[in-house]
């Protein structure tokens, strides 16, 4: 997952992430617990979070 | 009984759960759309390790029992349970009054007491202006409301006080509200009651309009994003709704549907709906009557400049935790004389299954100036510095810091300065925190914006 500079750190996003990955401090930030599952996308109101795949492509 | 006639709503935020509940109720078939995985917008709670955290709001009705919102809710059928604060409000001063900050210590009064460090004549003054406002005897024009006051009354605690109170409840300072809107702010607290705590937070008063919604044959569809409105005719004739469900996202897909309808309403905000309709070169496309056209042009190009007046309030809130509770009472704590922090209060004080056993929640506020949405980070310390000086020798637990502004803020227009609930085109209109009424915090604005759309609604449809 990749988050753009649509992000105002909201916070909408962390506490649905199962792995703990996002950390929110005034921008979120993807940290390595990330398994790329993608439920976070359909909490950011401003499609901030980004699927990037392993070879930082955006499609699977 | 059904009317025969659909309306479609963009986002299941409050604004738009009130309206399609009342719409629902009216008889209207309803379908809302809301391209998010959560019903709510920044009204909802979010669980996070057994603390109901929140999207945006603070769990608490700014005015009770009476206010617009329970008002609305009451009508519509609403169970909710609110417990009014009590008191209202204390305020916390630095235990030495020559004192800009609590270092030194503090002594919080109550919300009564606000005015006894005041000079005869300056409490005389407030006494005069209230008085007058109330008896329409004297117009602020569109003074601001610390020029407006200072004029009469020389006092930099009441200022203070004024910031804190703003920077809670508009995420303004007081010299960002115009007078008019902050007098008829004052005047509702006393005519509709101050806030009250909701048992269960923001989500308890939306799932009970989902099930207004639903159990009136409403739709609510979650995942549908709205990628256009399209306009026919001088008027808006369907929008187009894409599928955004975690696969679609994941694959970027477009699986795009038409929905036609009679009546649309948009909860996104006027800017953000603005962006979804073709821009028209001023052509109501209706018939070649000139006139008609002019007149189109006309109110299009007024619109257009009210959008660019708009201007999106941020604000920055803290969650944390702790063992024992550190806001005495049910109402809100304001802290004037703390860097940041406008005002905390813990909905954990009427309704502990908000939290964890044995553990409390307590959220604090703090406005952010839009010229400081550079250095976010250095707004978001000074808070959390705050906390520190407020609860020095406590033990708290960062849960959550949320910062908003900007097309997620804490209000899409800053209050006062609301363009109403119409568009260029009558079939649709605005609602939810970029169309507030006149006097109404958060989401009392919002409600009595509803109400207004509302009434529209019923004379054009009637």
């Amino acid at each position: 997952m990749y988050v753009n500079d649509n992000c105002v750190g909201c916070g909408q996003c962390f506490a649905f992430c199962n792995q703990g990955a996002i950390e929110v401090f005034g921008k979120a930030r993807i940290n390595n617990l990330c398994t790329n599952c993608g439920i976070c996308l359909t909490y950011c109101p401003l499609r901030a979070i980004e699927y990037v795949n392993k070879n930082g492509k955006g499609e699977i | 009984m059904k009317n025969g006639k659909k309306a479609v709503i963009i986002g299941s935020g409050l604004g738009g759960l009130l309206t399609g509940a009342s719409l629902a109720k009216d008889g209207w078939s309803v379908e809302i759309y809301e391209r998010l995985s959560l019903i709510g917008g920044r009204f909802s709670n979010i669980d996070y390790k057994g603390y109901q955290l929140t999207t945006g709001a603070l769990h608490m009705v700014p005015n009770a029992p009476n206010g617009p919102l329970l008002t609305m809710l009451k009508r519509l059928g609403a169970n909710v349970t609110v417990v009014p604060s009590d008191p209202l409000a204390t305020i916390r001063n630095p235990l030495n009054p020559e004192d800009e900050d609590y270092k030194s210590g503090y002594k919080d009064i109550h919300y009564l007491d606000l005015t006894k460090h005041m000079s005869f004549k300056n409490k005389a003054w407030m006494a005069i202006l209230t008085f007058c406002f109330n008896k329409k005897l004297i117009n602020p024009g569109d003074k601001t409301f610390v020029t407006w006051f200072s004029k009469y009354i020389d006092d930099k605690r009441i200022v203070r006080y004024a910031d804190s109170f703003a920077g809670w409840s508009l995420s303004l300072k007081a010299d960002e509200v115009p007078a008019t809107e902050m007098l008829q702010i004052l005047e509702n607290i006393v005519k509709y009651g101050g806030p009250a705590m909701i048992m269960g937070g923001c989500s308890s008063v939306i799932s009970e309009l989902v099930r207004i919604i639903e159990s009136n044959g409403g739709k609510i569809y979650t995942n549908k994003e709205i990628v256009s409105v399209n306009i026919s005719k001088g008027s808006v004739e369907s929008i187009t709704v894409r599928d955004s469900t975690m696969k679609d996202l994941i694959k970027k897909t477009s699986n795009d549907t038409e929905v036609k309808a009679d009546l649309f309403i948009s909860n996104i905000g006027h800017k953000e709906t603005f962006d979804l309709y073709e821009k028209l070169p001023f052509s109501p496309d209706s018939g070649d009557e000139n006139k008609e056209k002019e007149e189109f042009n006309l109110k299009y190009e007024k619109y257009i400049n009210e959008l660019k007046g708009l201007k999106a309030s941020a604000g920055i809130k803290i969650s944390f935790a702790a063992d024992e509770q550190l806001i005495e009472h049910t109402g809100v704590l304001f802290t004037p004389y703390a860097r940041r922090v406008c005002a905390l209060n813990s909905i954990t004080t009427i309704d502990p299954t908000m939290a964890p056993p044995g553990k409390h929640l307590i959220m604090s506020h703090q406005r952010v100036g839009l010229d400081k949405l550079d250095d976010i980070e250095s707004e978001i310390e000074l808070g959390l510095e705050d906390l520190k000086d407020l609860f020095s020798g406590k033990e708290i637990e960062i849960l959550a810091v949320q910062v908003h502004h900007g097309e997620w803020p804490v209000n899409r227009c800053f209050s006062g300065y609301d363009i109403g609930n119409k568009t260029p085109y009558s079939n649709l209109y605005i609602v939810g925190d970029g169309a507030k009424g006149e006097g109404g915090i958060e989401i009392e604005g919002i409600t009595l914006g509803v109400e207004k759309a509302l009434s529209e609604i019923n004379k054009l449809y009637n």
